[in-house]
């Protein structure tokens, strides 16, 4: 049973400021299409909206299973009250990260370090070999390497967690 | 025309052979293909757009100034890559404070976002604006004899406001008719419009049930079609489908699953008489039986 001082009524405007959520009649549509859906735990998007609507805080904070989304967008397609559902769920996880530095995702590390999450661009005998000319990478222009930091830094949830993006 | 390539980072990291096939065949239709100098990334999903909406429209904003630096739009291929940069351009045009802020943002490195560039799908450019007729004219080798499926895209069709270009984002027809101009014939089955699943976190975080799912898709297509060979248009879904199967192979202790997968630009460049070497190298399923089965399309009189 849901009890009243477990919930923080105004979460979803912490979260999801959207009215459109409070449309949503849980209708499971969403949940039908979502490839995630089938995994274990399942990626219950409709849960998640009653999570944000209901505002139990804790239980979301906890709750993995926003991250199991592959992006597909087909909740976005269908949701037939606009919830627009992957923005919920990518507005959640960014709620998490807000209140837990644990779970920013290292890829926003790797971002910032060489411009991508991946080593473009080092694979010039391949490149070669394939007749491709070097890519014009940003990890190859340390001064335009170094504005694309600047302009990160200048955003809160980077600096304030300046330590992780360090040597 | 003019177009801005987009690479991301999966296909100049893992597989430059696609990347290889994209600036070849896109200048014989016509298109002259601009680099995108310093990109970065898109940034995919499970980066900015996942911890903070302003780094997420900082970074978009840093990519599309330089397709507006080029004065032309962006051509992508990637599926995840083609959807960030399109839902970032659509946040910053439909929020005139967020726009406002990133242009300040990017004020100090010398660029500017005004919406002028606009991103688009590489199959929506072949479908579009060069068309399957003209591509038919232009080919050297033909796929005639050869029967495919297509994987369309998640991320080209939902949600279709944002991102789509198809007359019905649940009965798209763009790829289809882009091998159909090939010379392939393609066969349809049940699961066609089902997600390949190799997005995101589902892989990661339940690897059992991930695969579980993408095998329905598979024992469908083996079920329901006999196909020489599966298209795609996104990078995810390419390296994916390739290695899903090499996995229910090992699960199975057997070569079942073995449907070459390519990259519609690597079929495309191969019809345009580049070298498999160049355009069509890098696979983890074996491409032979389709290679050796292209047919040269004599010249018109």
């Amino acid at each position: 049973m849901l009890l009243a001082e477990q919930s923080s009524k105004n979460l979803w405007l912490d979260i999801y400021n959207t009215g459109n959520l409070h449309y949503c009649f849980n209708c499971n549509t969403c949940v039908s299409g979502c490839p995630a859906s089938h995994g274990d735990p399942p990626l219950l998007v409709r849960n998640l909206a009653r999570k944000v609507i209901l505002g139990l805080e804790e239980d979301l904070l906890m709750d993995d299973t926003p991250w199991a989304c592959v992006s597909c967008s087909r909740c976005e397609e269908m949701c037939p009250q606009n919830v627009m559902p992957f923005e919920m769920i990518l507005a959640i996880r960014q709620w998490q990260c807000r209140n837990d530095e644990t779970l920013i995702p290292s890829a926003i590390v790797e971002i910032y370090k060489r411009g991508y999450t991946q080593a473009v661009g080092v694979n010039l005998e391949l490149r070669e070999s394939l007749g491709l000319a070097p890519l014009p990478t940003i990890t190859n222009n340390q001064e335009q390497l170094e504005m694309f930091r600047e302009m990160l830094m200048k955003i809160e949830l980077i600096s304030d967690n300046d330590y992780m993006f360090k040597g | 025309m003019q177009l801005c390539f987009f690479p991301g980072c999966n296909t100049p990291a893992i597989r430059p052979d696609v990347e290889r096939a994209i600036r070849a065949s896109l200048p014989v239709l016509g298109i002259e293909v601009v680099d995108a100098d310093n990109y970065v990334c898109c940034p995919a999903f499970g980066s900015f757009p996942s911890a903070d909406e302003e780094a997420w429209m900082a970074t978009s904003g840093w990519n599309l100034s330089i397709a507006e630096q080029k004065g032309c739009d962006f051509v992508v291929q990637c599926g995840s890559c083609y959807s960030s940069l399109r839902m970032g351009r659509e946040h910053l045009m439909h929020d005139v404070e967020k726009l406002a802020h990133v242009n300040e943002l990017l004020e100090p490195t010398g660029r500017q976002v005004t919406g002028k560039s606009k991103v688009r799908h590489i199959s929506e450019v072949l479908f579009q604006e060069i068309g399957p007729e003209k591509i038919a004219t232009q080919l050297k080798k033909s796929l005639q004899g050869l029967h495919g499926i297509v994987q369309y895209p998640c991320h080209t069709l939902f949600p279709s406001e944002v991102v789509g270009f198809e007359k019905s984002p649940r009965a798209p027809e763009g790829l289809r008719r882009l091998v159909e101009a090939l010379g392939a014939t393609v066969d349809s089955y049940s699961r066609e419009l089902q997600c390949c699943g190799g997005a995101g976190g589902f892989m990661k975080s339940t690897p059992e049930q991930a695969l579980e799912f993408a095998k329905t898709k598979f024992d469908a297509i083996l079920e329901e079609t006999n196909p020489d060979f599966i298209a795609v248009s996104c990078i995810t879904c390419l390296m994916h489908m390739e290695r899903v199967q090499n996995t229910f192979n090992e699960q199975v202790g057997e070569e079942r699953y073995k449907i070459p997968v390519f990259d519609y630009n690597q079929l495309l460049a191969l019809c345009l008489g580049f070298d498999p070497k160049e355009v069509s190298s890098i696979s983890n399923v074996p491409r032979d039986s389709v290679l050796s089965r292209m047919v040269p399309v004599k010249p018109k009189a």
